[in-house]
């Protein structure tokens, strides 16, 4: 029985629901092992004039405070620029960037070390919003251009022409468990650091660095993580290298587990953009021009940055064709923490604004907007080139609009809402679909590679491991389905060890949506040497005693933990015992395997190339419910269908669904990022920020997906899931934004992200808006 | 009197002394008893990672409901039994609810998942069955970043409650029942490491220890001190807990008035008020989550004198009374009353607040409470509104009106008040009424929301009320 398509439990879930499961701060103290912690700057910009360490250093308790001298490597890292520092040597660039490190045997005498550093800082004026940024040349790198056609021209002569602006906010990440690391290090100047993180390689790096040691020093192991997406991909490197610089310093054992205040005041988050747009398009809706300038707010250094704003201009089309196009970006440098990779990467900020625009158009024409995304959508055979000139391949966006038009009952829906828009005097409701069309592979082509080690053991039960790190997405299981098929065992067979740098070495992260995608095939990879070399091992093993004719190799069939002759199913030997006579033979019973994503090129200073693999495609059709007096949003139903080709695990396929889409919901309804005028960010922890809970899971919730077997070129004509569902929650979005036109058209182009009851009340209010003094 | 903490953990007696007494619960299973199923990742009650059953002694059973451990002192479960997710299943096996969350794909990375399967057996505590409607609102404390909650809801539904066990089936243990029982109205003084823990069982040694002890605080359910705490906000060195006094745990109903111990828990008050002032146990069943409700308490609510307090408002137009007990004896004082600024009440430094009454509904009266939050569910409120009108007819033959988060405290709206008084119920009545509380109000710009958006609120919940009133009038001429 093949395990692959089949609804296996994830294969951490039993120790997770018994609390068995352990986490990095579950694992009992070594002895001696120090708690690290840290200082940062009180102030978003400044430049440090002198720390004093002398009243902290004779707190009882603490055995350590180091600063950027104590760092014996270099101060710099970054895997696209190296412009952050570990502990900051001259200027602190946001609130919470790190000064002093400390170590300490408790809790207690880190907080009382905190309080008796004394730091004299010269304030500089900060820089926090991309408006500011923008009147002060405030940029990272240049501008990012993507263009065809020419957009200038055919708005000019555009039947109609429409322009405006869109803000959207950033996001918090919210992985349970936050920023976690214990370094250990040992007699011969190598260090292990235990890390969650998605990214050992990159954390590997930094450690090195920071310390001053070669790579191989350097071993980093990632068993699992209380959630990430996106925000321990760059950003766990630091609290690594702080863990393990601690660790060199001391000798000791170190721990460094940020509090949630902490994590969500000090590391980066979703880029908020802004953008502006012009659109040009005919009386049927259909787009002639478009132009796009967008902008994110970067926080204080590069990090990945440049990837997402790419990568956002990549997704500024959607499903959408647009025959003259032109799309810049910029990056802002703000004294903000640096935003970071999170699950869509860019992708979201893209496609927000064509939805937004499509919506804009419709109801500038008085349309239907999805008759106006229908007749913008990509063709099968025309129409289907992307303003960077990769042709869309295997289509499914047509199909996928026009199935879930029917089964979601989305024209009927449409008129009763009318009705009750006119009828209900309290309550305003919105029905909206949007698409989503999201390009799978890493835009920086070097990272499309991965490597597996696959190791049979005598007994044949199967130990793999990958770069890939499981943070609850479900890859082992997935690793663990498509290795047992791969050799014809069971699922049970084989398991998956925790990822280390010493075992998989030059890995790329666990991002882009790509873990199964490039660590399945690297498995694969290594399983097809194992089964030839073993088939070539068992083909005499098999021969006929009577004729002493052996089947050829290729013959050789891996099914049900047997070894058969497929044309002579009775010539077989169990897998393990194949195993043992190939052992005692002094066969090779391990194999690395390696992937490279094949076709795939981008040129960056052109925006020309084919950067994606394929695209994952799905619909959603979203209707709200929004109080007319207080603006309360509730989601009255979701309908989505997602092509996802053949799932490998339909269940956890279907968890990312789920998951995605709610964390997509958070995004633009009420998880709102609020800052201090200094710079300080408000909302650091559950209280005030407010991610989705069960009450906001849509009444009705129906999740779909479509047939397709025509996708044949990836790993088991599977595709891709992690980010593209969380997109499909914009449909929510532009779901509120007809909500708050049939109430308040004048208002509704004013709308942003995230459309807090605050901001929808405030929307639908606006032409009768009371000033707040009226007396 | 006692000098140590007793309690029970996944059926183990603990006795407990020195600084361990004053940790968060969730640090000493975690840290010392090595039980780090139970999660901590927000410390301040707002997640449910840190969800363990509590089990209170009642009369011949255990009494479980799920709590945070992160908020909850070691101190304040004395006398009880905690059950964390390693208590559960038999043999090193799953127990049903475990079982159907692995199958149906209830769990992702796991860090929410110790306090998913707690609340879940929380409401398993209180009816075996389970359905789409009682697992979205029993898992309200509970957030997850993974799932999306649909799986969860799924796996919930999967459940094979018929094989699942009760606390007081998988705990049987009567030499257990009997010590809590004990322990639960002993005198308890514990002191280590320049703090202290005091827990009378008499008011007057209650009373006494305040006025001796001025610095002392006052603990009831803790959520709101636990998060102080937590968040180096607050150093606490002399607790005093109101557990073990009688008095303030009772509860009587009468056709008039509920009079409530004010150490009564939100989710008991909810539970006495569901047939007497139903309006009020909706209003009520929005505040925190299951596992605050269940330790955070009205008198607590009420002394900790916050403008958006959810159960504060309903009392100032009910013209609720507050009992005070102090060294002189007790007085009762109009909620209205109460409060003189922000966070500062009229009680005396040896005053504790001992019972609440809260008057029922006369005929022809009105009760409607609104509440105002970025998300509708585990939210502090923004804007909070209590109406009370008496209607004859169409005729408001009296009104009032409170409001919450427009000002420093919980402000009565007497210019608005009288505004509609005498009037008929209309649109124009109320849309002018808007205008009128405009002008009593002047909120601020907080991380909640801006000012701007309360006074819409302010005046728009006045519309509201007007709709639902007319629609109450309308569903009752139907009916």
């Amino acid at each position: 029985m093949p395990s692959v398509g089949k609804d296996i439990p994830n294969d951490s879930a039993a120790g997770h629901v018994s609390g068995r499961s352990v986490f990095l701060n579950d694992v009992s103290p070594a002895r001696n092992e120090l708690l690290v912690d840290f200082l940062g700057s009180p102030v978003a910009h400044g430049r440090i004039r002198s720390i004093d360490l002398s009243a902290a250093s004779d707190l009882p308790g603490v055995v350590a405070l180091l600063t950027h001298k104590d760092i014996p490597g270099r101060n710099r890292f970054g895997s696209i620029l190296q412009d952050e520092h570990l502990l900051a040597d001259d200027t602190v660039d946001y609130i919470g960037d790190p000064i002093v490190l400390i170590a300490a045997k408790s809790r207690a005498a880190i907080d009382a070390a905190r309080k008796a550093v004394l730091l004299d800082i010269e304030e500089l004026p900060p820089i926090l919003s991309i408006d500011d940024a923008i009147a002060a040349e405030s940029y990272i790198g240049t501008q990012q251009v993507i263009e065809r056609g020419d957009a200038a021209v055919a708005l000019a002569h555009s039947e109609h022409r429409l322009s405006g602006a869109l803000i959207t906010g950033g996001q918090e990440h919210f992985y349970f468990e936050s920023q976690t690391a214990i370094a250990e290090p040992d007699e011969c100047g190598r260090i292990t650091v235990h890390s969650s993180t998605q990214h050992p390689t990159e954390t590997q790096q930094v450690v090195a660095e920071i310390l001053g040691v070669d790579f191989n020093h350097v071993i980093v192991i990632c068993k699992r993580m209380g959630g990430a997406f996106g925000g321990k991909e760059s950003q766990a490197a630091a609290p690594a290298a702080m863990a393990a610089l601690a660790a060199v310093k001391t000798g000791r054992t170190c721990r460094i587990a940020l509090s949630k205040d902490d994590d969500m005041r000090c590391t980066g988050k979703r880029h908020p953009f802004q953008s502006s747009w012009s659109v040009g398009f005919d009386s049927s809706g259909r787009i002639t021009a478009l132009s796009l300038e967008l902008f994110a707010n970067t926080g204080c250094a590069c990090d990945v940055s440049p990837a997402i704003l790419e990568r956002a201009l990549l997704h500024s089309d959607n499903a959408y064709y647009l025959p003259n196009f032109r799309v810049t970006g910029r990056l802002c440098r703000t004294n903000l923490p640096s935003n970071t990779a999170f699950r869509g990467f860019g992708g979201p900020q893209g496609v927000v604004n064509i939805e937004n625009i499509i919506e804009e158009i419709a109801l500038h024409l008085g349309k239907d907007a999805l008759d106006v995304r229908q007749v913008n959508c990509y063709g099968i055979d025309d129409r289907n080139i992307t303003p960077y000139g990769q042709r869309v391949d295997n289509n499914t966006l047509p199909k996928l609009l026009s199935q879930l038009r029917q089964s979601s009952g989305y024209d009927l829906r449409q008129q009763e809402i009318a009705k009750f828009n006119v009828l209900s005097p309290t309550k305003v409701r919105g029905l909206s679909m949007t698409a989503v069309k999201f390009g799978i592979s890493f835009t920086n082509k070097t990272l499309n590679q991965a490597n597996a080690l696959v190791n049979i053991y005598t007994d044949g039960s199967i130990l793999i491991s990958t770069g890939g790190t499981e943070m609850g997405q479900g890859l082992n299981t997935r690793l663990r389905q498509i290795v047992a098929d791969e050799l014809g065992v069971e699922f049970n067979d084989v398991i998956v060890a925790p990822t280390s740098t010493d075992k998989n070495n030059n890995t790329s992260p666990t991002a882009a949506s790509s873990g199964t995608d490039l660590n399945g095939a690297a498995a694969v990879d290594a399983c097809r040497t194992l089964r030839e070399r073993l088939a070539e091992f068992a083909a005499p093993l098999l021969a006929d005693p009577k004729t002493g004719l052996a089947p050829a190799p290729m013959q050789l069939r891996f099914e049900n933990g047997v070894v058969v002759n497929s044309l002579r199913p009775e010539q077989s030997i169990t897998f393990r015992e194949l195993v043992i006579q190939a052992y005692k033979a002094r066969i090779n019973l391990g194999e690395r395997g390696f992937y490279a994503t094949p076709g795939i090129t981008y040129d960056r200073d052109t925006g020309r190339g084919t950067p994606f693999f394929y695209f994952t495609n799905g619909v959603a059709a979203s209707e709200v419910e929004i109080d007319r007096f207080t603006g309360d949003l509730k989601v009255r139903r979701v309908d989505v269908i997602i092509d996802a080709g053949q799932c490998i695990n339909p269940g956890i396929d279907r968890g990312q669904l789920s998951g995605g889409f709610m964390q997509g919901l958070g995004w633009v309804t009420t998880e709102e990022l609020r800052y201090s005028a200094r710079g300080e960010l408000l909302t650091h922890s559950p209280t005030t920020y407010k991610i989705p809970n069960i009450g906001d899971l849509p009444e009705i919730f129906n999740l779909g997906f479509l047939e397709n077997t025509d996708h044949a070129i990836s790993l088991l004509r599977s595709k891709a899931l992690g980010e593209p569902p969380l997109l499909l929650a914009i449909s929510v979005w532009t779901a509120a934004k007809q909500a708050v036109f049939s109430v308040n058209p004048a208002a509704a182009s004013g709308l942003s992200l995230p459309a807090t009851g605050e901001a929808l009340l405030l929307a639908m209010e606006k032409s009768r808006s009371r000033p707040a003094t009226a007396r | 009197m006692r000098d140590s903490i007793v309690l029970y953990v996944n059926g183990e007696r603990r006795e407990i002394r020195g600084a361990s007494v004053f940790q968060p619960l969730a640090t000493y299973l975690r840290d010392e008893l090595g039980l780090t199923g139970t999660k901590v990742v927000c410390s301040e009650g707002d997640c449910g990672s840190c969800t363990v059953l509590l089990g209170r002694p009642r009369s011949a059973s255990i009494e479980y409901r799920s709590l945070c451990s992160c908020v909850q002192f070691v101190f304040q479960a004395d006398g009880c039994h905690v059950v964390t997710v390693e208590g559960l299943g038999s043999n090193g096996g799953l127990d049903p609810v475990q079982e159907a969350l692995v199958q149906h794909h209830g769990t992702q990375c796991g860090f929410c998942t110790p306090g998913i399967v707690m609340s879940i057996h929380a409401l398993l505590e209180t009816d075996p069955i389970l359905s789409e409607s009682r697992l979205r609102q029993g898992l309200v404390g509970n957030l997850c970043r993974c799932t999306g909650y649909d799986p969860i809801v799924r796996a919930g539904l999967q459940i094979e409650t018929g094989r699942t066990q009760r606390m007081n089936q998988l705990f049987n243990s009567s030499a257990m029942l009997a010590e809590l029982a004990l322990a639960r109205v002993q005198h308890v003084f514990v002191e280590s490491a320049g703090k202290a823990f005091f827990k009378p069982t008499a008011i007057a040694d209650a009373v006494h220890f305040k006025s001796t002890h001025p610095d002392c605080v006052i603990i009831s359910g803790g959520t709101d001190l636990g998060v102080q705490v937590n968040k180096g906000v607050r150093e606490i060195k002399t607790t005093l807990s109101t557990a073990a006094l009688p008095e303030l745990s009772s509860l009587s109903i009468s056709d008039n008035e509920i009079v409530a111990g004010a150490n009564l828990s939100i989710s008991e008050l909810e539970a006495a008020v569901t047939d007497a002032i139903p309006e009020y146990a909706a209003m009520i069943a929005r505040f925190g989550s299951p596992q605050i409700r269940n330790v955070a308490t009205l008198g607590g609510n009420i002394a900790n004198a916050s403008p958006i307090g959810d159960t504060m408002p309903a009392l100032f137009v009910l013209h609720a009374q507050v009992e005070l007990s102090g060294a002189k004896g007790s007085r009762w004082i109009d909620m209205n009353d109460f409060y003189i600024g922000y966070k500062q009440t009229v009680a005396a430094s040896d005053e504790l607040i001992s019972r609440v009454s809260i008057p029922r509904l006369g005929s022809g009266e009105v009760l409607r409470l609104y509440k105002v939050s970025k998300r509708q569910d585990l939210d502090i409120s923004t804007f909070s509104a209590a109406f009370w009108l008496k209607l004859s007819g169409r005729t408001i033959q009296d009104i009032r009106i409170a409001y919450g988060g427009v000002a420093e405290r919980i402000v009565r709206m007497p210019n608005t008040e009288a505004h509609l008084k005498g009037r008929e119920l209309s649109v124009e009545a109320f849309e002018s009424a808007g205008e009128k509380a405009l002008s009593e109000i002047s909120p601020i710009s907080d991380v909640r929301g801006a000012a701007e958006y309360r006074n819409l609120l302010a005046a728009n919940i006045l519309r509201k009320l007007y709709y639902d009133l007319d629609a109450d009038r309308k569903q009752a001429s139907t009916a």
